[in-house]
């Protein structure tokens, strides 16, 4: 009896220290990777000190710099909701991107032409925005439950022929005169500004979006199915779960909100469509929900720190001249250290190393309780005999 | 029409050329998933063997140097992916996710640590193209086929050299053994993390080397985003090829040749918007994986973490 609670309490103690170590993972990522982005900074014969201090001035200096920030974190949240919503049930759509551009267009097509002006506008763009971002990703959905294709590579492939197309709207369908972008959507359909602020209402549709996704993969039978799927198929069939079922309907899921992202970028930061819009989305929104461990509310926080990144970046690049790609290749360190410390954890051998841990600590009191028992014991046949 | 048919020798030869890097790559990745490594960082390992080649050639003014460069850009990038997907059995999917992010980024940088941000493109070095006696002086074809660059041919041996490897020698059987079931191959004595190791390196540098081949051989100046996803789409020709090294070759080719002929297109068809040209390559390889991948193929192990005991 006692022998079977003293296990279940080392077992517990062992996963406590699992859950400590496994928050505290992308911490230390975090840490490891500065320091190494700061040795480049240093090899470039600059002031990896001063280029922090740039860094976080530029993007959390004042009021206006932090909501720069939190704008360019929005369309991070949509696109990593996105890739966390589809791995959460074992699919990977790396097609973020094309889905968010697609999703633009779409949205940009129905401001220009549609007419619909004011709330009603805003709207219809978004819903055209979340159609046609699940129809995007529903290709690939398709092709994964019907034909078994990778959804890796068919969804990157349509990255690129979104991006195409998208080039083919500015370039030639909606083209704003001689230059190869659309023309701006109306003002009315611009999303609500705080005033003062860069700020956009499209930022707190992402956090209600970041806490809506939490609570259906949490709370919900729903989510609780999907995340089986992605934990054990086979087990789910078993179940009697639609295994396909779920994996398409989440696949599309994912689409719909990167494709919402993309609508919520046009009309709230972007306007207009052109050039480089959307490029990278899709895979920072992988990297920052892989560093969450797939959490949305983690996802939130990590897109907003990659923001502060992205908006520091430029700062650090006018004032000490060090491009802003080094944060790009801070933010990859990032995820492979998380991801190798996270590996790391559950390596049968570290697993037997805090199982040790987690005895040693035990062995004091479980000593003391023992002790305890005999004494309870003995005390016990005392009173029986007298 | 006519122009096109007055470009076949154009298109053949453009074929040949743009099968190069997808092919180099290709059987990176064969080698890669041979040995039970899912490498999807193919793209990464490219841009920075496509950066490092660059810089290489353009301060020595060699391109043989550049190569070299790349290929040890290569190796060295793929050995982080080695070192977390091995030692760490971190997912191989995940790490070369993070492969995709890094390499572009430190190309990137790099690139404008060298340059600058000048707008203007920096000329690297080219490598000249060689000809071979008799065969090149062939009408059409010969031109085309025997009037290449080092790179391409050394790419077109690669195939029957690495079939002969995996099915004639001892070598190449114990290799594919450890794709097939590690832990079997490991009680026969053969050097699993060894092995795979082994195939990180030579898909690092083969990878590097399809990078360099893009700013050595195909253009001459480095931007960013100029893998343009055919680490994606060799990656496909795997797949498609069905880990088989001429299945691979049969479909680089497929996707050489849309290449090859999205450039002809634009260049002689004009009225259709140019973008939708440039699809064909990518809706090629989704028509031709939808077409003809079957389910359940390719090495027993592959992708899965080996537990060393």
């Amino acid at each position: 009896m006692s022998a079977i609670t003293d296990k279940k309490q080392r077992e517990s103690l062992a996963m406590r220290y699992e859950r400590i170590f496994s928050f505290l993972a992308p911490l230390v990522a975090i840490l490891i990777s500065f320091v190494i982005g700061g040795i480049v900074i240093a090899c470039l014969g600059k002031n990896p000190v001063q280029g922090y201090a740039l860094l976080f001035s530029g993007s959390l200096g004042n009021p206006q710099k932090i909501a720069s920030s939190l704008v360019s974190a929005c369309p991070l949240i949509f696109t990593s909701l996105a890739a966390a919503f589809a791995y959460k049930c074992g699919v990977f759509n790396l097609g973020g991107e094309g889905q968010f551009i697609m999703g633009a267009v779409a949205s940009v097509t129905v401001a220009l032409t549609s007419g619909v002006e004011g709330v009603p506008g805003i709207l219809l763009c978004i819903l055209a925005g979340i159609i046609v971002g699940a129809v995007w990703a529903a290709i690939s959905a398709v092709m994964k439950i019907v034909r078994g294709l990778n959804e890796m590579i068919t969804s990157i492939m349509l990255n690129y022929v979104a991006t195409l197309f998208m080039s083919y709207v500015y370039t030639s369908v909606l083209r704003d005169g001689a230059n190869p972008q659309t023309p701006s959507v109306p003002d009315s359909l611009m999303l609500y500004k705080f005033p003062g602020f860069r700020i956009h209402a499209g930022v707190i549709v992402a956090v209600i979006l970041t806490i809506l996704v939490a609570y259906v993969l949490d709370k919900t039978s729903f989510g609780f199915k999907v995340r089986a799927v992605g934990l054990n198929p086979l087990a789910s069939r078993v179940n009697g779960f639609p295994v396909k079922a779920l994996i398409f309907v989440s696949f599309i899921i994912s689409g719909a909100i990167a494709g919402m992202g993309g609508s919520i970028e046009l009309l709230g930061k972007q306007y207009r469509l052109m050039s480089g819009f959307g490029s990278g989305f899709g895979f920072d929104g992988v990297a920052v929900a892989l560093i969450a461990q797939l959490s949305p509310i983690g996802s939130l926080f990590v897109a907003i720190f990659f923001g502060i990144l992205t908006t520091g970046a430029s700062s650090m690049q006018v004032g000490i001249a060090v491009p802003t790609a080094i944060v790009e290749i801070i933010r990859a360190l990032i995820i492979i250290f998380s991801v190798s410390g996270m590996a790391w954890l559950r390596l049968p051998k570290t697993k037997q190393f805090l199982a040790v841990l987690a005895a040693r600590r035990d062995a004091k009191p479980a000593r003391a309780e023992g002790a305890m028992a005999s004494v309870a014991g003995t005390t016990g046949k005392e009173g029986a005999r007298a | 029409m006519d122009t096109i048919l007055s470009a076949l020798p154009d298109i053949l030869s453009a074929t040949m050329r743009m099968t190069v890097p997808l092919l180099l790559v290709a059987i990176a990745e064969l080698f890669s998933e041979r040995a039970g490594m899912v490498n999807i960082g193919l793209d990464g390992l490219m841009s920075g063997g496509a950066l490092a080649g660059f810089l290489a050639g353009y301060f020595s003014g060699n391109p043989w140097v550049g190569v070299l460069a790349g290929m040890v850009a290569g190796v060295l990038i793929n050995l982080i992916y080695a070192y977390c997907t091995i030692k760490l059995c971190v997912d191989q999917v995940v790490l070369g996710m993070a492969i995709n992010i890094l390499a572009p980024a430190l190309a990137s940088f790099f690139y404008k640590v060298a340059f600058g941000d000048s707008s203007a493109l920096a000329q690297g070095v080219q490598m000249a193209t060689v000809s071979i006696p008799l065969l090149s002086d062939i009408p059409v074809i010969g031109p085309a086929l025997f009037q290449q660059t080092p790179l391409a041919y050394i790419a077109y041996l690669l195939v029957p050299l690495s079939a002969m490897f995996f099915t004639q020698y001892r070598a190449g059987l114990n290799y594919c053994a450890v794709g097939e079931n590690p832990q079997a191959a490991d009680t026969l004595g053969i050097n699993v993390i060894g092995t795979k190791v082994l195939a990180c390196v030579i898909c690092g540098a083969l990878s590097g080397l399809g990078g360099a081949f893009l700013t050595l051989c195909y253009t001459s100046t480095y931007a960013d985003g100029i893998v343009a996803g055919r680490g994606f789409i060799a990656l496909s020709a795997v797949i498609f090829g069905r880990w088989q090294s001429l299945g691979v070759l049969v479909a680089c080719m497929l996707f050489g040749f849309c290449d090859a002929l999205q450039i002809v297109l634009q260049v002689n068809i004009q009225g259709t918007p140019y973008q939708f040209f440039q699809m064909i390559p990518y809706m090629v390889t989704l028509i031709a994986l939808v077409l003809f991948v079957s389910k359940h193929m390719g090495p027993a192990a592959n992708g899965q973490p080996y537990y060393h005991e």
